[in-house]
């Protein structure tokens, strides 16, 4: 499969523009959060790299038509401040006392050696390998990058069984990869890098996406449930459910703004994570919301928001399907059906009463 | 074969049913998801909201409301939504256009395309790929965008118009989405057929009461009594639900009745978005209604606002006394009369004191006399015609002012009666006021005609104005002298008019002559004769005719109400389209037709829809018959 050309042209025409005014910001942002490790409750130490950014939102392609990530990267990466401050964050944030997933995002991808040449990703592995706490490295990369030669240089500078490579899939629908994402790759190229993966040892984790653009929400629902279980018949025991925010200077963003697109509803992903635990108990399921509850972000009807929100965090963190199971009881359920009915049938063309 | 065909049509509005078990659909509304309620829509949805993994299809079912024991004859029981557009129309032109032509292409390889629903962004209404789909028996359409030039009276009106000028009106058109009730009149007048519940579903905080002709915010409102309202906690989506399934019904008996105009003449009058649309309708599609409300019928017609004026069957009306209605060149006067609140106007007070004064000049005065009444909103209403459908049948407010485009209406409508007159004809006025001032003053600028004022001073029943009349009409016949034998008794004018203005002109006099002979008496049916056998009766409901199809066949190269038939006998009791060669476009719907193969009338009938939508059908029945030709054997 090849990308839709005349969707990547709009979306290149709109990065462009965009482009322009991206800030240059080299600072090395980092936070701790709790988090669900493999063996159990623990913390989450996350990195956002400041590379030059994803080279296929740089590329003619114009990248996904949902995400702004690229306006936060540097245009020159300094990797000798990069490293050290690397060094000294985790010397000064690991506690002995706790487990620790290590998260090296970059806003594109960690393996890509046009962001970070093989000899940063190896100075990095290896100083990461020093901590005994840090039990599990997650990386996040796109397939094409997933290749035997860095596969190669991670098993021989960290113990690769604590590799966890993501990788943004979004959808195991090709459909809405090529006309909704203009992802760049489909859904035999995660194959092929999750084969190549598991050869090795490490592990996969898959991102999907509620809801793309073009996509109503049912339809949305019904393609995460899809995707889930092709992604499960796949050996992945990770996926995470990542509800779309909306990033200025996205094709997605100039479709919200002429009031075409609704960002997703809370129930649905309450109701995406119940019917996916109960299919697939065995599966950890994450659900990842950013600017939860605001307009930009999954809301409902403002009243009930901060309820479901922590609901869903609770369950990410103890995978505990009970938790999904008490009963939330808000006006605004009832319209959620509507709209849903009401954005399927005119195919997101009603989003307004009249 | 359509699955849905119209059993009656009002404008552009019409009662659709399913096509062989004639099960009326719409107007209704359709439940979005099936529920306890579903049997009280015209369809649902049967789907669950939201889709679980025990429901992974991707087509949608549309189940309709078909009675248990008629399903079985039924042409399809359910349809199904099962394809849509990948993008938005409002996207990009080159890449919704390139996708909507492929959405088109995989609709038009699906099994049974009559059970499909089709997918009718408003910006492809023009598109070739739609006329492509209309060759098809695709019945459902979902007319998708509306709402985007909602508050753009003018766009939404031409939207609307072409789309249903393009379509058979055996094609249903579904608008889903959250639509107030009290648009429901208008939009089902403008040929909408199907609508949802999902604003029902809008009761957050951000959503809706819905009560009377609004939607009120849900902190505040009035109180309701409803089952629904009276029971803690309240159920606001079961209150609305009922208020929705109210409006509709309130709209499909209008419908039946005959009177959604007046409906919707009210309802606008409650929204700021729709009273100009009516306005803009009316001006410039005002044929499109026309062409399609009947005109026969016997619902009483109350003309409350100025839009009255434009009511499809007034304006029918006007049109068919301009076209068809020819005075008898005998006449030597005319009498301009102003009209009365009572129908007809000859059981009126005021009508009988005129009738009484014209007596008095001599009874053989009304042999050469036009008697015209003057009104509004028909303009002009000859005595012939006094007693058929609308003149008989409307209501005005009597306020004796009279608007500047009423003025110009009916004095454009009374100068082309009185052209068909010869120029020395003497007309006498017996109209009083400002009004009717202003209309004969028009007729004496723009004509020669002398005309001799009779009320000018007073009131017309005033006595003096009576000995008025009188005198002037003594004095006007004294020296005439009158051909006994060419006398038509008032009957026989009168049928002879109502035949020109139902049949087309030129009809009346070869249908009815001298040598009939009429039976029966207001408020019964007139049974006319001719040598003994019963040719034709009068409805005294509606003032028209019903004649046989032998005598049908003398006026049928005359007759504005011919259905070309493929067949030379007609079976069974109804007309159905494939038999339809050709039918006449002034047909309209209830109007007698007569079935005609090859020159000749084979049976006389009913007619269900327009003319104009006959020749558009492709199934279903287009007419029920009323009389077939006996055939000896």
């Amino acid at each position: 499969m090849k990308i839709n050309p005349t969707f990547s042209s709009m979306i290149r025409e709109i990065r462009e523009n965009s482009l322009k005014d991206r800030e240059h910001s080299r600072r090395i942002v980092h936070w701790v959060e709790d988090h669900r490790l493999r063996s159990g409750a623990g913390k989450a130490l996350v990195f956002i790299l400041p590379t030059r950014g994803c080279s296929w939102a740089l590329s003619k392609s114009g990248g996904c038509s949902i995400c702004g990530y690229i306006y936060d990267n540097p245009q020159q990466p300094d990797f000798d401040i990069m490293l050290e401050s690397f060094q000294k964050i985790l010397e000064d944030t690991i506690e002995s006392e706790w487990e620790y997933s290590l998260k090296l995002f970059t806003s594109g991808s960690f393996l890509d050696k046009k962001e970070l040449p093989l000899e940063i990703q190896k100075k990095i592995l290896k100083e990461s390998s020093k901590y005994d706490q840090i039990k599990e490295i997650v990386l996040e990369s796109r397939p094409e990058y997933v290749t035997d030669a860095v596969l190669q240089n991670i098993a021989e500078n960290t113990e690769i069984s604590k590799i966890e490579i993501a990788i943004g899939l979004e959808s195991a629908n090709d459909d809405i990869l090529q006309n909704s994402i203009n992802k760049g790759f489909f859904w035999d190229d995660f194959v092929k890098a999750a084969e190549k993966t598991r050869e090795k040892g490490a592990k996969i984790k898959a991102y999907l996406l509620f809801k793309p653009p073009f996509l109503s929400e049912y339809d949305s629902i019904q393609d995460i449930l899809e995707s889930v279980s092709k992604i499960v018949e796949l050996g992945v025991d990770t996926v995470s459910i990542n509800a779309i925010s909306i990033h200025r200077g996205t094709f997605l963003s100039q479709l919200f703004e002429k009031q075409m697109y609704r960002t997703p509803w809370l129930w649905s992903l309450l109701h995406l994570c119940r019917e996916i635990k109960e299919q697939y108990p065995d599966l950890r399921l994450i659900c990842d919301i950013v600017a939860g509850g605001s307009e930009r972000g999954a809301h409902n009807c403002g009243t009930c928001d901060k309820d479901i929100i922590a609901i869903l965090k609770e369950f990410t963190v103890t995978q505990d399907s009970d938790i999904l199971d008490e009963e939330i009881k808000c006006s605004c359920k009832t319209e959620w059906k509507g709209f849903l009915f009401s954005e399927k049938i005119s195919n997101s063309e009603m989003l307004n009463k009249y | 074969m359509r699955f849905f065909q119209p059993l009656s049509q009002y404008g552009l509005a019409r009662i659709l049913a399913e096509t062989r078990t004639r099960t009326h659909l719409s107007p209704g509304i359709i439940d979005i998801e099936k529920s306890s309620n579903s049997d009280d829509y015209a369809a649902f949805f049967d789907i669950s909201l939201p889709p679980s993994y025990s429901n992974t299809d991707k087509i949608l079912n549309l189940h309709w409301n078909i009675p248990e024991e008629k399903k079985e004859r039924a042409l399809a029981t359910s349809f199904l939504y099962s394809l849509q557009p990948f993008y938005s129309s409002s996207i990009d032109d080159e890449l919704s256009k390139a996708d909507y032509n492929t959405y088109v292409e995989n609709f038009l390889s699906l099994q049974d395309i009559h059970k499909q629903i089709y997918f009718l962004p408003i910006d492809f209404i023009e598109s070739e790929s739609f006329d492509s789909v209309l060759k098809t028996d695709m019945s459902l359409i979902a007319l998708i965008g509306l709402d985007k030039i909602f508050n753009n009276q003018r766009k939404l009106s031409e939207v609307l118009v072409n789309l249903k000028e393009k379509i058979s009106p055996d094609i249903a058109i579904y608008l889903p989405g959250p639509i107030a009730p009290s648009n429901y009149s208008f939009l089902i007048y403008m040929g909408i057929d199907f609508f949802d519940n999902s604003l029902s579903y809008y009761t957050s905080e951000n959503g809706y009461f819905i009560l009377g002709d609004r939607l009120y915010p849900l902190d505040k409102y009035p109180k309701c009594y409803c089952q629904y309202c009276s029971q803690d906690p309240k159920d606001i989506q079961g209150h609305n639900e009922l208020m929705m399934k109210n409006e509709i019904a309130k709209v499909k008996y209008a419908l039946e009745e005959g009177t959604l105009r007046e409906l919707v003449e009210q309802d606008i009058h409650k929204s700021v978005t729709f009273a100009a649309s009516l306005k803009h309708l009316d001006k410039k599609y005002s044929k499109v209604f026309r062409n399609r409300t009947p005109i026969i019928s016997s619902t009483k017609i109350k003309c409350i606002g100025e839009e009255s004026l434009h009511n499809p069957v007034i304006s029918e009306y006007r049109e068919r006394i301009r076209t068809r209605y020819k005075p008898s060149l005998k006449d030597k006067i005319i009498l301009l009369l102003p009209c009365s609140a009572k129908k007809p106007y000859s059981f009126s007070r005021s009508h009988m004191l005129f009738r009484g004064a014209i007596k008095k000049a001599g009874k053989q005065v009304f042999h050469t006399l036009s008697e015209i009444i003057v009104t509004s909103p028909l303009s002009v209403v000859p005595r012939e015609l006094e007693s058929i459908y609308p003149a008989r049948f409307y209501d005005i407010p009597v306020a004796g002012v009279w608007s500047d485009e009423e003025i110009e209406l009916t004095s454009r409508l009374l100068l082309d009666v009185l052209s068909h007159y010869p120029k020395d004809i003497k007309i006498v006025n017996h109209m009083h006021g400002h009004g009717y001032q202003h209309i004969v003053d028009i007729v004496r600028k723009e004509t020669s005609f002398e005309i001799i004022d009779t009320s000018s001073e007073n009131p017309p029943t005033n006595p003096n104005s009576l000995n008025n009349l009188t005198d002037t009409l003594y004095n006007l016949i004294e020296n005439q002298t009158i051909e006994k034998d060419k006398i038509l008794s008032s009957k026989i004018r009168r049928l002879q008019f109502t035949a020109d203005f139902q049949y087309g002109q030129g009809t009346g006099s070869i249908l009815f002559s001298k040598d009939i002979k009429v039976k029966g008496k207001y408020p019964r049916h007139l049974q006319i004769f001719r040598g003994g056998e019963q040719i034709a009766s009068l409805s005294s409901e509606t003032g028209y005719l019903s004649i046989l199809p032998k005598i049908a066949q003398e006026i049928l190269d005359k007759t504005l109400n011919k259905l070309e038939f493929g067949v030379d006998q007609v079976l069974g009791s109804n007309i159905y389209a494939p038999g339809c060669i050709n039918a006449d476009t002034t047909i309209l719907p209830n109007d007698e037709i007569f079935i005609v193969h090859e020159n000749k009338v084979i049976a006389t009938a009913k007619a269900l829809v327009s003319g104009i939508d006959m020749n558009k059908m492709t199934s279903g029945s287009l007419a029920e018959v009323r009389k077939k030709l006996k055939v000896r054997k």
